[in-house]
C-alpha cells in the first residue's frame, strides 16, 4: 500500500513510519518544512518519500495525496494556547480532509485520544471502552485545550465519514516510549519534582511500538473501516507498578505522593470556592480543576478486546519488555 | 430599551475571543454572524459565543445577516478590501489595528466611510486601560504640569517561539512594511499622540538583531519631536521581562505604568519642597503594594490587559445606539497612520 502519514517526525509518527516500512508499504511522510529528519534512521529509505508541507497548505497537500491508498493522520499540536492548538489540530485536519476529498482518497486512519471521553461523571473503577460517553461540548470547556480541539477534530472525522470517507478512529491511551517515560498520568510536574497522584489506578498505556503496529494493521484492514477502537496494551500496570519498574531502569525525578481521594477532595473544594465565591471566574492550576484531574488520574478499568478482535492484533511487547526496550540501547527505528 | 445593533465578526483568531466575549454579553449588540475561511473555526466561534449563524464567505454574511456593525479581525493586508465591502453594504466598521496597510489606504477608506455615511473605527484599545485613563486624569488636573516627554516601550519575546516565530507557515504579518512590528506599532503610537502636537523631527532605526529572513525587523528605536515635546518609541524582542511601559514627564512631575503588570507611579509636588520626595516615596510604595495584590487577583480571575478593548467597544456601541460622539476620532486614526508611515519611511533613508 501507499500510505501518507502526517506528523511523521513526531514521537509516535517516527515509529509508525518505521513499522509501515517494515511491513513493506510505500510511505509518504509528511513533515513540516523546517524539520530536520537526518537523525531519524529511516529518513533515506528507498520506499520513503518526504513531503515537506504544513498541513494547512491544502493545494500542496492535494498534490501529495496523488496515488495514495490511505492516510494515517497523527499530526496535532499539544502546546500553546487554544488558538495555536485549534490551528494546528482542527484547521490542519480540516485542510487535510478537504484535500483528501479533492484527491479522491477516502481511506483515513484518524488518530484520536482517550481525552475525548467523559471522566468526571464516570464511576471510579468502572470500565472505559469504546461505548463510554464522550465529553459534551458544554462540559469540555472545563478540560484542557487538547481535549477541546481533539473533540472538534473527531466531529470533522464523522462528517468526512458521513460524506463517504472510509474512516477508522483509533483512540490510543497514554502512548509511552523511550522519548516519553515519566508521562502525565503519573503525576503533576513542578520543575524537577513529580507529585504522584495515586498509585493504585490502572494506567491506560500503549507502548509506542505496539501502538504503531496497531495503526499500520488498521490501514491494512478492511474490517476496521467504520470502527472506533481503543488502543491499549495487555496486562496494564498500576501507577505504582509502573513507577517502581521504571525507577529500576531510568533516572527518576524527585517524587512526592498525594493519594487520589485527597487530591480529588482538594480539587472539589477549590471548584466549590470558585463557583460559590468567584462566579467560576478564577483560573486554577490544572490539577485542582476536577474535570482535568479526573481526566488524568481517576482510577478506571480498560480493555483492548474490540481492537484485538477487529484488527486480529496482539500487542507484541509486554509491559516489562516495553520498558526494557525503551531504556536499552537498541535502535528502535531501524528498518 | 433600544433595539440592539446586529453585529458580525470576520476572523476568529486570538483577538476574536475578546470581541466575541464582549458581544455575547453586550445589551446593545446581537451577534448575528461569525465568519472565517475555516468552516470549523467559524462554527466553533458561533457555537461558543451564541452567534445566530456561521459563514465562510463574508459577503454572504453581509447579504444574509445584514449586520449593522462588522468587526474586522483578519490580517492587516485584508482590512481595506473587507472594510470597503462592509461599508458599501451599509455596516459600520470596527477594525483591528493597523486599520490599513498605509496612510493613503486609510484616507481612501475614510472617504468611503463618509460617502456611505457609516462609521469607521480602529481598535486603539490600550487608550482605555485603567492606568492610561488615570494618568490622563493626572495630566488634565495639571499635577504633572505641561507634558514635555513621552516614552513608550514594548518588549515581547516574539523570537522565542509562538505564531510569529513559526518558519513553517510564516504569519502574513511578516509581509507588512515594518514586518512583525507593524502589528504592534499602532499601540505605541496612539498612546503618545495626545501629547505630541506635531511631527517636526523624526528619526527611526529599524533593526533585525536576530538575523534570518523570517523577521524583517525585531527592534525599533525611534524619536519624534513635535514643538518642544519629545516622544521616544522602543520595541525590543530581547529586553525581558515582557513589558508595555508608558511614561510621561511634565514640567512639574512624571507618571509611569506597565500595562502588562499594571501599577502607577506618579511623582509630583506633594506637601512642599522638603516633604515632597518623602511623601512621593511613601505614596508610591503603598500604591505598588496595592498593585501587586490587584495584579495577583487579576491573574487568578483571568483579567487581561485587554480590559481597555471592552471599554472601547462598550463606548462605541453606546455611542452608535445613542448617536453620540465615538471614542476614536478621525484625527486619532489619521495621525496614527501618518506617523507610522513616516517612521517606516525613515527605514528607507539608508
Amino acid at each position: 500500500m501507499k500510505l501518507l502519514i502526517t506528523g511523521a517526525s513526531g514521537f509516535v509518527g517516527k515509529y509508525v513510519v518505521a513499522e509501515g516500512l517494515r511491513r513493506g508499504h510505500e510511505i509518504k511522510a509528511v513533515v513540516r518544512p523546517q524539520t530536520d529528519v537526518t537523525r531519524i534512521p529511516w529518513h533515506n529509505h528507498d520506499r520513503l518519500e518526504l513531503v515537506r508541507i504544513d498541513l494547512r497548505q491544502e493545494a500542496e497537500l492535494t498534490t501529495a495525496l496523488a496515488g495514495v491508498d490511505g492516510v494515517i493522520h497523527l499530526a496535532a499540536v499539544k502546546s500553546g494556547d487554544f488558538y495555536d492548538q485549534f490551528a494546528g489540530t482542527v484547521m490542519a485536519t480540516e485542510s487535510l480532509l478537504a484535500a483528501m476529498k479533492t484527491a479522491a482518497v477516502s481511506r483515513l486512519i484518524a488518530i484520536s485520544t482517550f481525552s475525548v471521553y467523559e471522566y468526571q461523571q464516570k464511576r471510579a473503577h468502572s470500565l472505559l471502552d469504546e461505548d463510554s460517553p464522550l465529553v459534551t461540548a458544554e462540559r469540555v470547556v472545563n478540560r484542557d485545550e487538547y481535549s477541546q480541539t481533539k473533540l472538534i477534530q473527531e466531529q470533522l472525522y464523522r462528517e468526512f465519514e458521513a460524506e463517504g470517507g472510509k474512516v477508522t478512529i483509533l483512540r490510543p491511551g497514554m502512548i509511552y516510549g523511550r522519548e516519553y517515560l515519566w508521562h502525565a498520568l503519573l503525576g503533576a510536574e513542578f520543575g524537577s519534582v513529580l507529585l504522584q497522584i495515586g498509585t493504585r489506578g490502572i494506567l491506560p498505556l500503549s507502548y509506542v511500538e505496539n501502538c504503531a503496529e496497531a495503526m499500520i494493521i488498521t490501514a491494512e484492514s478492511e474490517t476496521a473501516i467504520g470502527q472506533t477502537l481503543n488502543i491499549v496494551d495487555d496486562h496494564l500496570p498500576t501507577q505504582g507498578k509502573y513507577t517502581q519498574e521504571l525507577k529500576k531502569r531510568y533516572p527518576a525525578p524527585k517524587l512526592y505522593y498525594c493519594p487520589w481521594v485527597v487530591m480529588k477532595s482538594i480539587a472539589g473544594f477549590g471548584w466549590w470556592i470558585n463557583q460559590t465565591f468567584l462566579k467560576g471566574g478564577a483560573k486554577m492550576p490544572g490539577i485542582v480543576v476536577p474535570a482535568k484531574l479526573h481526566g488524568r488520574f481517576k482510577p478506571l478499568r480498560y480493555t483492548n478486546q474490540r481492537a484485538k478482535t477487529v484488527l486480529n492484533w496482539q500487542p507484541k511487547y509486554s509491559f516489562t519488555a516495553s520498558l526494557d526496550r525503551s531504556c536499552g540501547d537498541l535502535e528502535l527505528l531501524k528498518v | 430599551m433600544t433595539t440592539p445593533l446586529k453585529a458580525g465578526v470576520i476572523g476568529t483568531g486570538v483577538i476574536s475571543k475578546e470581541h466575541l466575549s464582549f458581544l455575547a454579553t453586550c445589551p446593545h449588540a446581537e451577534l448575528v454572524g461569525v465568519c472565517d475561511l475555516s468552516r470549523a473555526a467559524a462554527h466553533y466561534a458561533a457555537q461558543r459565543y451564541g452567534a445566530t449563524a456561521a459563514y465562510t464567505d463574508f459577503r454572504q454574511m453581509l447579504t444574509a445577516a445584514k449586520p449593522d456593525v462588522v468587526h474586522i479581525l483578519t490580517p492587516p493586508q485584508s482590512h481595506k478590501f473587507i472594510a470597503t465591502e462592509c461599508l458599501k453594504a451599509g455596516a459600520h466598521v470596527i477594525c483591528e489595528k493597523p486599520i490599513a496597510a498605509n496612510h493613503q489606504d486609510f484616507e481612501e477608506l475614510w472617504a468611503l466611510a463618509q460617502e456611505c455615511d457609516r462609521h469607521l473605527i480602529e481598535d486603539q484599545n490600550y487608550r482605555f486601560n485603567a492606568p492610561i485613563l488615570a494618568i490622563q486624569d493626572l495630566i488634565s488636573q495639571g499635577k504633572l504640569g505641561e507634558i514635555k516627554e513621552i516614552e513608550v516601550r514594548m518588549s515581547l519575546a516574539l523570537r522565542d517561539g509562538g505564531r510569529f516565530a513559526d518558519e513553517n507557515l510564516p504569519s502574513p504579518i511578516h509581509k507588512m512594511p515594518a514586518g512583525v512590528i507593524h502589528d504592534l506599532i499602532t499601540h505605541l503610537i496612539y498612546l503618545a499622540l495626545p501629547y505630541l502636537p506635531s511631527f517636526d523631527h523624526i528619526r527611526a532605526t529599524w533593526s533585525n538583531h536576530g538575523g534570518g529572513t523570517l523577521f524583517k525587523y525585531d527592534d525599533l528605536d525611534a524619536l519624534v519631536i513635535g514643538g518642544d515635546v519629545h516622544a521616544h518609541f522602543r520595541f525590543s524582542c530581547y529586553t525581558m521581562p515582557e513589558t508595555f511601559s508608558f511614561k510621561v514627564r511634565g514640567t512639574a512631575g512624571y507618571a509611569e505604568t506597565d500595562l502588562f503588570q499594571p501599577y502607577i507611579r506618579a511623582v509630583y509636588p506633594r506637601g512642599g519642597k522638603q516633604l515632597s520626595p518623602l511623601i512621593n516615596h511613601w505614596v508610591n510604595g503603598a500604591d505598588l503594594m496595592k498593585a501587586s495584590v490587584r495584579n495577583f487577583r487579576n491573574k487568578i480571575m483571568q483579567r487581561t490587559p485587554y480590559e481597555g478593548l471592552k471599554v472601547l467597544l462598550d463606548r462605541t456601541y453606546t455611542a452608535l445606539v445613542n448617536g453620540t460622539d465615538l471614542p476614536i476620532t478621525y484625527e486619532d486614526m489619521e495621525r496614527t497612520s501618518r506617523l507610522i508611515d513616516a517612521l517606516v519611511a525613515e527605514e528607507n533613508r539608508g
